[in-house]
């Protein structure tokens, strides 16, 4: 399905279509015209004589531009290949569409050009489970323009349409009539504005200072934004493919929130998830901390403004709290909804600290480290005060919000994904294991800046004497004897829910793992019930709930995949980590690049082809991440003080690997993996 | 009962410094309206010293809302941001201010305490499960 969609987006404004660039509603389908969390346009479909058109070839030319190359629809077997039609579109704070025919006939032709229009002002949580609207709808038809509106008290939207004056102009869209002699064109452009009301009837972000950035800067912010990457040479086709790919798209996906329209940071995926996650912008910072350390540093400073300082159960705020999600819809406004924003994680607080020591390690920005010494310190604070829910040592979740608010506080964040072995499900209260990998690992670093750089000696002896006491607790409460493994989670009662399931990987990454049972872990991982061929599977075969193309249970997903690599290096499984950077290139090769958010479960030898889990969510930015973290441990790079040091091991059959100007506190380096003949797979 | 709106502006000028804003400098200044006047509010921020002031002057960031809708932002009953997005808030000049003033506005009144809640609600459901 989402392969049939075409998007472009520029910040979180962002155009679905299908590929004759038209947009219709579909309780399925999310096409429309989006900004800032709501729908400007539902419909809009183009029509010759009354005729729809058919796609000849789609061009992306950059994320927030397309040109859709079309025919007249076939009438039968037959194309009148005539007439061309084309549509180039490109969206910054406006969306705007050329339309362009030709005629190629050597007779002349009439034509009546017809672009239907209308707007559901839907919010995107209404999008896939359509809602009745609480406010009014109205349309306005002028010379050359139409206005959509939707207005609920004091909460107004409208699309403004715009076109030249040739245009008839009614409540469902835009007609020109168009004569045209033989080999004659004709063009014209249409300007869709989404306005944000205030009560003036300005659009509320013409106040708010950085709003207004023309389009020309928006082509030149991609130009330097490739060019300041580090250069990649290998022979290995499909990374070259991928990690071009990756630069791009996390360039798309970068997102400033309404109230501060100068700052990017990483935004989770499109089409559902263009926002602020906490979750998600931390870990792709971690993923592209080689690459764009400044994505981390804006990341950092952002989540530190909207730290939580108060109790809210409606929002699941807490003090020092590091947000899940920021919203800027009708279901948000009206809190219906609890984005604004809301804090249901328990992961987001300490991979903060995590991302704050590594960003550190890897930039030398002591300065940024000083300047967040309150927010680290309160986001530490909350581990004990407000993450121990049981006051018995580790990091749990149970949601107090019970209508809007989520079940599962980690990244496994369905309904189902926490369960024993038998399939089972737990009691709402949850301490899943990887959380307090997290935990561990952020007092571990936390001792770290509190010791180099808050000189504060006795908290740093405090964190990690916490710390070295958490790793033995942890050991003795999750280690599952009969099998093996660290279980899933620890029920409300302290048992053990003890599914065997990717977040093991996770503890490779955070340190908590203690070393003697980190061989009897790889295996587990790396074994048939987990290892799909192309990555680790979330659940593994033969649980009680594994499901192929379970979302959280039993399907592969990219970004897990790139933390079990970089656990698996840091407990010395090259070879293992080098497994799977491979499976996931070469599982890349097969989406020109672009990883998806999850693929299913199958095995590698069973389907040859790793089969899309059936979401709409592409790009995703840790997906788009994941290449560039396996870079990273392919290389096996590693900040030690000043420079940067490498430790390569290459997947069999790649020869080389360079990556030049790894920007840091050395300056910019280059770096070499190179495998020698003898040892070529 | 003391105007909520008074309270908390005489809170925000009493902290005199807020860590949290250690960084930030600049000034917000909230227009409070009704049928009859305006109140004005004028919060300075200098490397996290606050003063309160009641003038009419320029400011990096102004706010205008009801009376009756900032008393219950005041009193932990209402949102700012929420009340932003629906417009009943309206910000010129740097919003990023606001927002981080907003950090400092009271809880909903009433708001449970995590750790007992989770407890309570986990023994309940233990016993639940026993049954």
């Amino acid at each position: 399905m989402s392969a049939q969609l075409v998007s472009i987006l520029y910040g979180n404004n962002f155009v679905v279509s299908d590929r004759n660039g038209d947009i219709e509603e579909s309780p399925t389908v999310p096409s429309g015209l989006f900004s800032f969390d709501t729908r400007f346009l539902s419909n809009w479909v183009l029509t010759v004589n009354g005729e729809r058109l058919q796609a000849l070839a789609v061009d992306d030319l950059q994320y927030y531009e397309t040109r859709f190359f079309l025919v007249p629809a076939p009438v039968a077997l037959y194309v009148r290949k005539t007439l061309s039609i084309i549509r180039h579109r490109w969206v910054g704070s406006s969306f705007e569409e050329r339309l362009t025919i030709i005629n190629h006939g050597s007779e002349e032709v009439d034509l009546r050009i017809r672009l239907d229009a209308g707007c559901d002002f839907a919010d995107l949580f209404e999008v896939k489970n359509v809602q009745p609207k609480k406010g009014r709808r109205y349309t306005q038809v002028t010379s050359g323009s139409l206005v959509l509106g939707y207005e609920r008290g004091a909460f107004r939207r409208r699309t403004v349409i715009s076109t030249d004056e040739q245009a008839q102009v009614d409540a469902g869209g835009l007609t020109y009539s168009v004569h045209l002699t033989p080999h004659q064109h004709w063009d014209t452009d249409v300007v869709v504005h989404s306005r944000i009301l205030g009560p003036t009837g300005d659009d509320v972000r013409k106040l708010i200072a950085g709003h207004d950035r023309p389009r020309h800067d928006v082509a030149r912010d991609l130009d330097m934004w490739q060019e300041k990457a580090p250069s990649l040479d290998s022979d290995w086709d499909v990374l070259e493919l991928t990690y071009q790919r990756s630069l791009a798209d996390l360039a798309a996906l970068r997102f400033a929130p309404i109230t501060d329209p100068g700052q990017g940071l990483p935004a989770a995926g499109l089409p559902w998830f263009m926002s602020i996650f906490g979750r998600d912008s931390i870990l792709t910072c971690l993923q592209s901390l080689a690459f764009y350390p400044e994505l981390a540093a804006t990341t950092l400073l952002l989540l530190a403004s909207l730290q939580g300082t108060r109790l809210d159960d409606f929002r699941e705020e807490e003090p020092g709290k590091i947000l899940h999600e920021v919203r800027y819809g009708e279901s948000a406004a009206f809190q219906e909804q609890p984005h604004t924003p809301y804090f249901g994680a328990a992961d987001s607080t300490p991979l903060y600290v995590v991302l704050l020591d590594e960003y550190e390690r890897w930039t030398g920005d002591a300065d940024l480290v000083r300047r967040l010494e309150p927010q680290a310190r309160a986001a530490l604070g909350w581990i004990d005060e407000y993450g121990d829910l049981m006051r018995n040592g580790y990091v749990s979740y149970r949601r107090r919000n019970e209508q809007t608010g989520l079940e599962n506080q980690c990244w496994k964040d369905s309904w189902n994904s926490i369960s024993y072995r038998h399939g089972e499900l737990p009691s709402p209260l949850r301490a899943t294991c990887e959380l307090q990998g997290y935990a561990y690992d952020a007092k571990v670093r936390g001792a770290r800046l509190a010791r180099q750089f808050w000189g504060d000696p006795g908290y740093a002896e405090r964190l990690e004497r916490e710390a070295a006491d958490l790793k033995t607790r942890f050991d003795r409460d999750f280690w599952v004897q009969d099998g093996g493994y660290y279980a899933l989670a620890l029920d409300a009662d302290g048992g053990q829910v003890d599914a065997l399931a990717s977040n093991m990987g996770h503890l490779l990454w955070s340190g908590i793992v203690q070393p003697h049972r980190a061989r009897q872990v790889v295996e587990h991982l790396m074994g048939p019930r987990m290892f799909s061929g192309w990555g680790v599977r979330t659940l593994a075969v033969g649980e009680g709930r594994y499901n192929p193309v379970g979302y959280h249970v039993g399907t592969v997903w990219p970004f897990d995949n790139s933390f079990i690599a970089w656990g698996l290096r840091s407990y010395g499984f090259k070879d293992e980590a080098a497994r799977i950077a491979q499976g996931m290139l070469e599982a890349a090769e097969f989406f020109q690049g672009r990883l998806p958010e999850a693929f299913a479960g199958y095995d590698r030898e069973l389907t040859r082809y790793p089969v899309q889990y059936p979401t709409a969510c592409s790009p995703q930015a840790w997906s788009t991440g994941a290449p560039l973290l396996l870079l990273r441990t392919m290389l096996g790079l590693e900040p030690l003080e000043d420079r940067l040091a490498a430790d390569p091991a290459l997947p069999p059959g790649v020869s080389w690997i360079g990556l030049l100007n790894v920007p840091g506190r050395w300056g910019r380096v280059d770096t070499f993996g190179r495998r020698s003949l003898n040892e070529r797979g | 009962m003391r105007d909520p709106v008074i309270g908390l502006f005489d809170w925000l000028g009493r902290r005199g410094h807020e860590q949290l804003l250690d960084h930030v400098e600049g000034t917000v200044r909230f227009d409070l309206v009704d049928e009859a006047d305006v109140d004005h509010w004028l919060v300075a921020i200098c490397r996290g010293d606050l003063t309160v002031t009641r003038e009419d002057r320029d400011a990096d960031c102004v706010m205008r809302c009801s009376k009756a809708g900032f008393a219950r932002v005041a009193a932990g009953e209402d949102n700012a941001i929420a009340m932003l997005l629906r417009a009943e808030i309206v910000v010129e000049g740097n919003a990023r201010l606001l927002v981080m003033l907003e950090r400092l506005m009271p809880g909903p009144p009433g708001a449970s305490d995590p750790v007992s809640t989770a407890r309570s609600l986990s023994t309940a459901h233990s016993r639940a499960a026993a049954r």
